[in-house]
């Protein structure tokens, strides 16, 4: 009981931030179906027919909808289909924290030294993950539940705690396979491996619905399993049996992890290589790249930003190949071209680019700019900060390299992301003015600059709280763009939103107001961040 | 005159709830080597980071080589070599990267004084940061020290994980810089250390510094411990034992008294010249014993000031 409380405490800002995301997450949605899809049954027909056509194009991603003409039905898509991914990657967060992280700083040594057995300690882990995940699942019915409340209608209690269950099946059965991958592998691996493997899963799965040739193999996948639920919708099920698959799913999974826990060495994997015997070397690097700035820091960072290129350029492509498929049967659809004239700008392929993977590109640059600001806060609280500052180094020239490693990486980034556009656009034939996609591309650096900057002034001044509070900033930022045109908002509501300061260079050029807003507020937070930075006391 | 290595003006960091350094005055020479003694949570770090300009002091200053802490403290880090008292995660990078990366940032690195360092340490650069043990990160933090030949070194309890050879290496190492013309100041909560390489010695207490000595006049400081024992057919002379001025901790089982004594011997030698006494043990006291009699909860500041 002990570990599992401790283990509980120490995920509890975990737990509490994703029920308080989930709950608005959903209760927006269900809010939104109220504003958008009308009152009368024939509206709310019309509103679930338009949509189910975009619906049927997105299945290569999204699992098909239904009903959506009731708000169970269009928070069952819409919700719960995106809630699966958030908490998939929660259960990686937590499992390879769980499994590594707390090795690799001595918690794990400390706890078992109390004497609690490695399957006790690891029981521990999964059970207290699994009462958050239910809590946060929980969390996130209640919202649609209160979002039907708001939209005058009422919302059974047992399909939303059918809901609730699949869910946090799903995660805990994720929480599981992250547990065993990241026994198997060493330490600085685990998160990377037990996510690749979860992605995997879910492409299998995903990409099932439109390959014929992966029908036969998605039953290893637990996200085949997750969706054969769907309990919200009138008329729903809920497939106890694939439920159940999905518990056993994480015993199995769990089981394994402990054997495979008991069997090896803190610190390693169970399948450790032998280290190569090689002399000693008592020679400092001599690489260049150490003694010049931004250059060293760059370099330290060479894998992590790579791997940030490498995907956005992957889901880039990904996502031109996407437009190509779903853009092309929607044209077909004369009802549809409203609601794009309404949505879009420009040609209809660079204004549907323009719109979906750029708007996603914003989001996964604010990411990485999170990540970064991360890695400034840890500097400050495991001392790292503090030997850097032990050299000839004001703290005024660390604010800015920060800066400045992280624009040269962003616009690495953004280039790569640009050029795999510009590629696959040609080979799926569409046709894109390259000066407006560069502008589009090199546009995402200030986006990233503006969220950075605003994490260098929280990192300066709380680094503990900085990526919570940072991340916040991003999802009500992406969230005010999201809903503003669904509830209506005057445009001053969207123009609050940091991600609105973007504009649509891909269609519409660069937006100079935008551009220098992005500016001012970079140059303005960095400023503030090296003010801070020079009074406050390091490691506090 | 010299310009003073290290020089503090009423220096105070007010944590509240009595935590923190107060009033800290002090002077250390050059090519001095000052030992800043104190227990866990005393204030030796907070002083340490005050004068590596981490932290700011509520009031007071610090100078080192006459430039403030604060406002000039670029130039002060061109002086100092700083070994904090838990190394820093590094993660992947490899031992010798860590040395490359801070040795670009600081500049004026000689990489044949990193390799003799290493060597001396048998500190093997080639290994992560991550697969050291905490030995070899406190080996990797003298090399991060040392390896720009500073003239002064601020080291945080530095020796912590080092096996017992490789401390002596380190004493060694600070003679040699010492002898080079480098100030050396160290904190540490291991007397022993402070035996083998300090001129003198401060004691700080609760965020006060309550006594800054020779190490010779810490030694004179004696709490000697004696074991007594009497013929068999003598009766202990428990009572005037007890009296007898600057005697203490007296404990007597059968006819064996073991006791401190304090000050001087007439007292007790008094209390004793009736009694045949066939065994007289006394042992000369370590400085984790004088370090202890200052740090009794129930001591006074005044009194250990004297």
């Amino acid at each position: 009981m002990t570990a599992m409380r401790l283990a509980l405490r120490l995920g509890q800002w975990g737990l509490i931030g994703f029920a308080v995301v989930a709950f608005i997450f959903t209760f927006i949605n269900a809010v939104g179906f109220y504003a958008v899809a009308g009152h009368t049954p024939a509206e709310r027909e019309a509103f679930a027919n338009s949509f189910a056509q975009i619906a049927a194009q997105l299945t290569v991603l999204l699992p098909p909808a239904t009903r959506l003409d009731t708000v169970g039905g269009y928070t069952q898509y819409r919700a719960f289909g995106s809630l699966v991914i958030m908490f998939s990657i929660w259960a990686l967060a937590s499992a390879s924290g769980a499994a590594r992280g707390n090795e690799d700083r001595g918690l794990v040594d400390v706890i078992l030294a109390t004497g609690v057995s490695r399957v006790r300690a690891l029981a521990a882990q999964v059970a207290a993950f699994a009462i958050a995940g239910f809590v946060a699942a929980l969390a996130a019915s209640a919202g649609l539940m209160v979002g039907a409340i708001a939209g005058q209608e009422s919302f059974p209690i047992v399909p939303a705690i059918e809901a609730a269950v699949v869910l946090s099946a799903i995660a805990v059965s994720c929480y599981a396979l992250v547990l065993l991958v990241a026994q198997l592998v060493p330490s600085r691996m685990a998160a990377g491996t037990a996510g690749a493997v979860l992605l995997a899963l879910f492409l299998l799965n995903s990409l099932s619905r439109t390959f014929d040739s992966l029908h036969r193999l998605r039953w290893i996948s637990p996200f085949r399993y997750y969706e054969l639920s769907t309990p919200l919708p009138p008329g729903g099920t809920f497939d106890v049996t694939a439920t159940l698959v999905l518990f056993a799913i994480a015993i199995v999974a769990c089981s394994l992890a402990a054997l495979a826990f008991r069997k090896r060495d803190l610190g390693s994997a169970l399948f450790a290589f032998r280290a190569v015997a090689r002399p000693p070397t008592y020679e400092p690097s001599r690489a260049i790249v150490w003694r010049v700035p931004v250059l060293r820091d760059l370099y330290d960072r060479r894998l992590g930003i790579a791997t940030w290129a490498i995907g956005l350029a992957a889901m880039a492509a990904l996502f031109v190949v996407l437009t190509r498929t779903i853009v092309q049967p929607l044209l077909s659809i004369p009802g549809l071209a409203t609601y794009f004239a309404a949505l879009l700008h420009g040609p209809i392929y660079q204004a549907f680019l323009s719109s979906l993977w750029f708007g996603v590109a914003q989001l996964l640059m604010a990411g990485f700019a999170i990540t970064q600001v991360g890695r400034w806060s840890a500097e400050d609280t495991d001392g790292r900060l503090e030997l850097i500052l032990s050299t000839p180094v004001s703290r005024t020239r660390v604010v800015i390299e920060r800066a400045l490693v992280l624009a040269v990486g962003a616009l690495i980034i953004a280039a790569a992301s640009g050029a795999a556009v510009g590629i696959e656009s040609n080979f799926q034939s569409i046709d894109l003015d390259g000066g407006r996609l560069a502008e589009a591309s090199l546009m995402l650096v200030p986006v990233t600059l503006v969220f950075a900057a605003v994490g260098a002034l929280l990192a300066a001044r709380l680094p503990r709280a900085a990526v919570g509070i940072l991340g916040t900033f991003a999802f009500v930022s992406y969230l005010m763009l999201q809903v503003g045109p669904i509830f209506k908002m005057p445009d001053w509501f969207g123009d609050l939103s940091a991600f609105k300061l973007y504009g649509q260079p891909l269609t519409e050029g660069i937006d100079q107001t935008g551009l220098a807003i992005m500016v001012a507020i970079v140059l303005a937070a960095f400023w503030a961040s090296a003010v801070v930075m020079r009074r406050r006391d390091i490691g506090s | 005159m010299p310009v003073a290595a290290i020089q503090t003006s009423k220096l105070s960091k007010d944590y509240g709830l009595g935590h923190g350094l107060f009033d800290l005055d002090l002077t250390i020479s050059p090519q001095e080597v000052f030992g800043f003694l104190g227990p866990n949570g005393a204030g030796k770090s907070t002083a340490i980071r005050c004068l590596m300009g981490m932290i700011r002091p509520t009031r007071g200053s610090a100078h080192i080589f006459g430039l403030d802490c604060l406002r000039d403290s670029v130039a002060v880090k061109r002086k100092v070599g700083y070994m904090p008292g838990d190394m820093p995660q590094f993660g992947s990078l490899r031992g010798r990267e860590v040395v490359a990366y801070l040795g670009g940032m600081r500049g004026n690195v000689d990489p044949t004084l990193v390799r003799k360092i290493a060597e001396r340490f048998d500190l093997d650069l080639g290994r992560r940061f991550r697969e050291y043990s905490s030995g070899n990160k406190k080996k990797l933090g003298i090399v991060l020290a040392f390896m720009h030949k500073p003239e002064l070194l601020i080291l945080d309890e530095p020796t912590g994980g080092l096996d017992p050879l490789n401390q002596q290496e380190f004493y060694r190492l600070l003679n040699e810089t010492r002898e080079a013309g480098a100030a050396i100041f160290l904190s540490s909560h291991i007397l022993s250390e402070v035996e083998h390489v300090c001129d003198r010695v401060g004691i700080i207490r609760s965020g006060r510094l309550v006594k800054v000595a020779e190490l010779d006049e810490i030694h004179n400081i004696r709490v000697l411990r004696l074991e007594i024992e009497f013929a068999p057919d003598t009766k202990v002379p428990e009572a005037a034992i007890r009296s007898a001025a600057g005697v203490d901790d007296v404990v007597v089982e059968d006819n064996k008294v073991t006791c401190t004594v304090k000050g001087a011997f007439d007292p007790l030698l008094k209390a004793l010249s009736a009694t045949t006494v066939i065994n007289l043990v006394s042992h000369e006291p370590s400085l984790e014993e004088v370090f202890l009699t200052y740090y009794r909860p129930d001591a006074p500041a005044e009194a250990v000031t004297r």
